[in-house]
């Protein structure tokens, strides 16, 4: 046990857009925007020495500069509106927090433990209030090891974009810095609905949606119980053999998993908690085809309703179940904020179990020096109890399709242990 | 505007038409006067015939020792008179520091980090945020790297980083402009206020640039916003010394050690209002230099007002209360400006003001003590003097009061107006990101006589006044105001809602 933090000598400066803004820039909140309010991505990419080597701080920072150009509202501050006190950005050139900081350990040493909660320490994040004004919506943090590796944090306010959107821009981050410029991003953001699953009436509450009391200016959950993070690496191989050993099982396509392993932690986790807690799933996955330059919240949200004992039933039914009954709630989640804002906030990852489609993410596509990242991680800060699983494309050299996959999740802390046992006896899947 | 009537219009029609006769009539007076002289002469040579210049000729018994002398009077006279005025300096070329966009510092990151820094008091961060929102500064003004870490961390490495970063880049540019090579670089003069290292600022020039071992280098320091022109005078000293020479002046402040820390209001000024900058000045005597030379400097008129006692306190680095050390500024302040200026008025009125205008003045003296008429005291016109002002951007208030004691219209202000927006108080290299803008603008041209005005702790009030030697076209090719100049003159509100 280390006496003192292993993260230390933490230095914190701002970096804004690298040209003036001007003084009436304003990005307006959606509906969805606002529904997000509550919850933060983190994102952590781990490089190792080579990459890192001969970098310094301006190196890193200097293309933040040219990158929060292209995306002003990312640098603003939340302002309410003074007729309704609704929310909005005010692109006033206030700056994203970037923290540098030092480690005692090696990055091998850091991620040799699949308990990712120590993972809070290289991504320095603080909720959005009590002063909404002067809150950044983004902090970066670099952390140089003993080694000589380098971990890039990244903690964004949800209510600026969906985790698609976090990945790209910070993706442009790093093709800004290895010179190449990428194309100006369209000014308007992919409204289209690319339907993964059918619509649900309009009319209705969203399953996927909890409402809280009114947070007022301190944007975060009240959690009652400890949540805890936990990575499992999930070879190809091992995906296969369940694949092959479980009938009725198809792939949709080559080489995606999620359903699979969607199927067999929603099992798990209902064999766990019991079935009343288990019977609604959300699912979070990306909606645009070209790509998320712009910062927004755009991704799909559905919601699976399982009618029979999920904890007893094969994963093959319920891969199905999820093909065939989930319903996209986008539309209604954004009708039902519109009428319900004035008295309530809201909470949607962890309000039921919430899964993270990140698989066909480029995660692994940020560079620095030519060099990819050895590992990757991205989880949801302030979520309810019922929990969040991401799924990630893996390391192992981050080649698409040999890289198997990243799963992690984020449990009430009693039950962690039983879900890596009960992984580890049924499925094999450490 | 309510348009003149009639008879008021051409009254004040006649009025100017007065004026400018009466300065014409006597600032041409030689002029005028000899033109009856050489009317008369011609008169009387075509009332001559040519035998009685012939005879008037003969009777003047040249011989050739009378010659000899006579031309050798001539000649040693004219020697003696040229070799006895003084060298002309020219200014060759100039540049300015242009900070890189990633230490900028928006009007929302300096709010939202004094809040951080000083949130145990709120008093504090108000005044500054009135100062700021006052000051007539624009988003874009550059603060060191230390200075943008919460908390700031000045310490003295990173003091002498800065200094490299700004003195280098304008050196670098500098010789790149001008094709001067370092080793042919005979006077160098540093001049930066609050910070003073050993070995000094100039050593780390002739360090990196790998100057003569028998360059004469000069450290000025502690000598305020003012040292630029300081330097030029010193330059211009040595330069009438040693002939066929050339000088080059860094004039800089370097931010990162001054961050006060406390929260004494006197002492919050600056932190608010001095942003990074530096210039570095090529200056020769040399003859060849004469062609390709910007400017050729006329005056340097320096006015110390130290002996008097309020005069020096007002501007005091010193320590507050709580051991915080820092820059207070007296309330007094711009009232002792408007008397070091009227004082360096006085003595530099006389050297460029036009006849008709020192023949007015005078008359308005005597009007004043002889008939003992209480009326405001007589205020030249420099404006036809000069064709353009370079005024210290020290601050608003200093614009608007010597735009108000002068009598200067918005353009005349405007360079100094914008480099207060766009750079801030960068001290004493301010007064060349004015001419810097001046040229951007197009307005440099051949014959235009330039007034620079510094002010500075001690207190001092220095002029220089400089002609232009050559025009400058615009567009330029680079400088601080290359990427920008577009966009200027903005209009500053007299209050920024943050």
């Amino acid at each position: 046990m280390v006496s003192e933090s292993p993260v230390h000598d933490l230095k914190l400066s701002s970096v804004v857009p690298a040209r003036t803004t001007g003084d009436d820039k304003i990005h307006e909140l959606t509906n969805t925007d606002l529904a997000m309010k509550l919850h933060y991505i983190k994102a952590l990419y781990f490089f190792n020495s080579d990459a890192a080597r001969g970098i310094d701080i301006f190196t890193l920072k200097k293309p933040m500069f040219y990158l929060l150009d292209r995306h002003v509202a990312v640098s603003g501050r939340i302002r309410r509106r003074p007729d309704d006190g609704r929310p909005l950005i005010k692109c006033n050139d206030g700056g994203v927090r970037t923290v540098e900081a030092r480690c005692g350990r090696t990055v091998d040493e850091w991620l040799a433990t699949d308990d990712r909660t120590v993972d809070d320490r290289l991504v320095y994040s603080e909720p959005l209030g009590p002063d909404l004004g002067f809150s950044p919506l983004v902090y970066v943090q670099f952390t140089w090891f003993k080694c000589g590796g380098l971990s890039v944090g990244l903690s964004w306010a949800h209510i600026l974009g969906d985790a698609f959107s976090a990945s790209a821009i910070i993706n442009m981050w790093g093709q800004i810095m290895a010179g190449h410029v990428p194309p100006q991003p369209l000014k308007v953001p992919n409204t289209t609905n690319n339907c993964q699953f059918p619509h649900s009436s309009i009319s209705q509450k969203p399953f996927s949606l909890k409402m809280v009391d009114p947070v007022g200016d301190c944007w975060k959950i009240a959690n009652s119980c400890e949540m805890k993070s936990h990575s499992f690496h999930v070879t190809t191989r091992t995906l296969d053999r369940i694949v092959s050993s479980t009938s009725g099982l198809n792939l949709a396509a080559k080489h995606q998993y999620f359903r699979v392993i969607m199927a067999l932690m929603w099992k798990s986790l209902a064999k766990i908690r019991g079935e009343s807690d288990s019977k609604v799933v959300t699912i979070c996955a990306n909606n645009s085809r070209e790509g998320n330059e712009i910062a927004s919240n755009t991704q799909v949200i559905g919601s699976v309703e399982a009618s029979f004992n999920v904890g007893k039933a094969d994963i093959s039914e319920l891969a199905k179940l999820i093909d065939e009954k989930a319903m996209d709630e986008t539309s209604v989640i954004e009708k039902f904020v519109e009428r319900e804002s004035g008295q309530s906030d809201f909470v949607m990852y962890g309000a039921n179990l919430t899964f993270v489609n990140l698989e066909e993410e480029e995660i692994y596509g940020l560079q620095i020096q030519g060099k990819r990242p050895i590992f990757a991680n991205y989880t949801v800060g302030g979520i309810d109890e019922k929990g969040v699983v991401l799924v990630l494309p893996g390391p192992e050299n981050g080649k698409r399709g040999n890289s198997g996959r990243t799963v992690t999740v984020i449990v009430p802390k009693n039950q962690i242990i039983e879900l890596k046992n009960e992984l580890k006896k049924e499925w094999g899947i450490f | 505007m309510p348009t003149p009537t009639v008879p008021e219009f051409s009254k004040s029609v006649k009025l100017k038409y007065v004026k400018l006769g009466y300065q014409y009539l006597v600032n041409h007076i030689l002029t005028f006067l000899l033109i009856p002289v050489m009317l008369s002469v011609a008169l009387q040579l075509v009332h001559t015939s040519p035998d009685d210049l012939l005879a008037l000729w003969n009777s003047l018994h040249f011989n050739l020792v009378h010659v000899a002398c006579s031309l050798f009077l001539i000649v040693y006279i004219a020697t003696f008179y040229f070799l006895s005025r003084p060298r002309t300096i020219y200014l060759v070329d100039y540049a300015c520091f242009k900070p890189p966009c990633s230490l900028r510092v928006p009007f929302a990151m300096c709010l939202e980090h004094a809040r951080i820094i000083l949130s145990s008091q709120p008093k504090s961060v108000q005044f500054q945020l009135r100062i700021l929102e006052r000051s007539g500064l624009g988003e874009e003004t550059a603060l060191p790297p230390a200075i943008h870490y919460l908390p700031p961390e000045p310490n003295m490495a990173a003091a002498r980083e800065e200094a490299e970063m700004v003195i280098f880049s304008a050196m670098d540019s500098l010789l790149k402009k001008t094709g001067l090579k370092p080793k042919d670089i005979d006077i160098l003069i540093v001049n930066c206020s609050l910070f003073s290292p050993t070995p000094s600022l100039s050593a780390m020039v002739v360090n990196k640039y790998k100057l003569r071992s028998n360059i004469k280098s000069f450290n000025l320091a502690g000598m305020g916003c003012s040292a630029g022109l300081i330097s030029i005078d010193l330059a211009r000293d040595l330069l009438q010394v040693h002939p066929n020479s050339n000088a080059v002046i860094v004039s800089t402040e370097i931010i990162t050690p001054n961050c006060y820390m406390g929260n004494q209001r006197s002492m919050l000024l600056p932190n608010c209002l001095f942003r990074m900058g530096g210039a570095a000045i090529l200056l020769s005597n040399r003859w060849s230099d004469k062609r390709r030379a910007k400017f050729r400097l006329v005056h340097v008129v320096r006015t110390h007002k130290g002996a008097e006692d309020k005069a020096y306190k007002c501007v005091q680095q010193e320590e507050d209360p709580e051991g915080h050390v820092g820059i207070s500024l007296s309330i007094n302040l711009m009232a002792i400006a408007a008397e070091a200026l009227k004082s360096n008025i006085t003595t530099i009125g006389p050297l460029v003001l036009p006849a008709s205008e020192q023949l007015l003045f005078l008359f308005a003296l005597l009007r004043r003590k002889i008939f003992k008429k209480k009326t405001k005291a007589y205020v030249p016109d420099f404006k036809q003097a000069f064709e353009h002002f370079c005024i210290h951007a020290g601050g608003r208030a200093v614009i608007d009061e010597l735009q108000k004691n002068l009598q200067l219209s918005a353009e005349h202000v405007e360079a100094s107006r914008m480099t207060l927006h766009r750079f801030g108080n960068t001290s004493s290299s301010s007064l060349w990101y004015e001419m810097s803008y001046i040229e951007a603008k197009g307005r440099m041209k051949r014959g235009d006589r330039i007034w620079q005005i510094a002010f500075g702790s001690g207190f001092k009030c220095n002029s220089a006044v400089w002609k232009c030697n050559r025009t400058i076209k615009a567009p330029i090719d680079d400088g601080p105001w290359v990427d920008c100049i577009d966009r200027y003159p903005v209009y500053i509100p007299d209050v920024v809602k943050l």
